[in-house]
């Protein structure tokens, strides 16, 4: 009777545990995932222009459930060289931003309907940068930039540009590819 | 006589067992803590979804908000899901009667779709691919979609030629069915009834 009571204390332990290592592991995986959206982003060559992921036919791509009817680019940032600034022209069909954490969740997103002159311009910045930006502005010439906070430092910018029809998606290839995403030297 | 003949097997199974117990314990606790997480990770979020008859979405999956189930998923799928602010997606692997979506059946979705700048109806294989089949296309937008003069359509996924709007299945086995809606004012949840969302009707199946 007492070896089968502590049999049982000792799975009641093992359930309690189990439930915390099932709690650890689940907020473990985003930062541990090796093949997380991120991560493959990251690998792609920097530069001044987005860069596809996914383009339109949804053939040749990595992401699942891709949607051929969107192009899908994306910019990797790291906001510890400075702000950055991503800007694109828009045209009839729909473009947007998304702005993504590092360990997943977007906590930005715009689409054209807020380009201002056929012009859709995002910057985003850390909170102290923001700070800086606003310390250095002219009262009298208050910037016109919409800027972002993000909460980590590192995260990526997907671009979607959809083609409603088949022959759109040339175009749409292009204009997601000619965003440019740049990072702004501090001064 | 007895009580010593008693105890001496009891203290000896009272001090075998503690290490073993505590390995036990641990290793329970590993297997059951992992295990769960295994499988939670292989399925879809477990909490935060919206279902509109065979249809669901997981909104607070594009939102800040996501919760860590939905962030673990996201990042075990490497998949990047649909902000809030761009649109929501919907997925359905079941008819509007509940049986499983299979490629050997015929089906016709329609007539409406909830008010969006842009919506695509797509298909994919169990592995998250569109299928590759003879036809080359696996989805329609609403600028392709052929309506009716009630402004109503209907798309059949079938394996063999229909007229109209038709999407080609693969050779067999199960598939998923996506409709995306861009740039929608009921991209927060208000306003997605039912009656506003295609029908996935089985026509027949086997052929």
């Amino acid at each position: 009777m007492r070896g089968f009571s502590r049999f049982l204390i000792a799975t009641l332990c093992g359930l309690v545990l189990a439930v915390g290592v099932h709690i650890v592991s689940i907020l473990a995986t985003p930062h541990l995932a090796e093949n997380d959206a991120f991560a493959k982003i990251r690998t792609l060559q920097a530069g001044d222009k987005a860069q596809i992921i996914s383009p339109p036919g949804a053939q040749d791509t990595w992401l699942p459930f891709p949607d051929p009817a969107v192009a899908v680019a994306t910019c990797a940032y790291d906001l510890r060289e400075g702000p950055m600034r991503v800007s694109a022209q828009t045209g009839a069909n729909l473009l947007s931003f998304s702005f993504h954490r590092e360990s997943g969740g977007v906590f930005f997103a715009v689409t054209d309907r807020a380009a201002v002159r056929g012009e859709l311009e995002i910057v985003a910045m850390t909170a102290r940068q923001l700070d800086e930006a606003r310390a250095a502005e002219d009262e009298n010439e208050p910037s016109r930039d919409v800027r972002i906070v993000s909460p980590e430092q590192q995260g990526f910018v997907i671009i979607r540009v959809t083609a409603p029809t088949e022959s759109q998606r040339r175009i749409a290839e292009e204009a997601a590819k000619a965003v440019s995403c740049v990072t702004e030297q501090g001064e | 006589m007895r009580v010593p003949s008693h105890a001496t097997p009891s203290v000896k199974t009272r001090t075998v067992p503690t290490v073993v117990l505590i390995l036990y314990s641990l290793l329970l606790a590993l297997g059951l803590g992992l295990g769960s997480t295994y499988l939670v990770l292989q399925g879809d979020p477990p909490f935060g979804s919206l279902r509109v008859g065979p249809w669901r979405s997981w909104p607070a999956m594009g939102s800040a908000n996501a919760d860590p189930y939905m962030r673990a998923i996201l990042a075990q799928r490497s998949e990047i899901p649909l902000a809030i602010g761009e649109g929501l997606g919907f997925t359905a692997a079941t008819d509007s009667e509940g049986r499983p979506l299979d490629s050997a059946c015929t089906y016709r979705v329609g007539s409406v779709v909830p008010n969006a700048r842009l919506w695509t109806l797509s298909i994919y294989g169990p592995d998250g691919r569109p299928p590759r089949t003879e036809l080359g296309r696996s989805s329609f937008t609403s600028a392709e979609v052929v309506r009716d003069e009630q402004d109503q359509f209907t798309i059949t996924l079938s394996r063999i030629l229909h007229d109209g709007n038709w999407l080609q299945l693969p050779a067999g086995g199960p598939f998923t069915i996506m409709l995306r809606l861009y740039d929608t004012p009921g991209a927060t949840g208000t306003g997605l009834t039912e009656s506003a969302f295609p029908v996935i009707q089985r026509v027949e199946c086997g052929a």
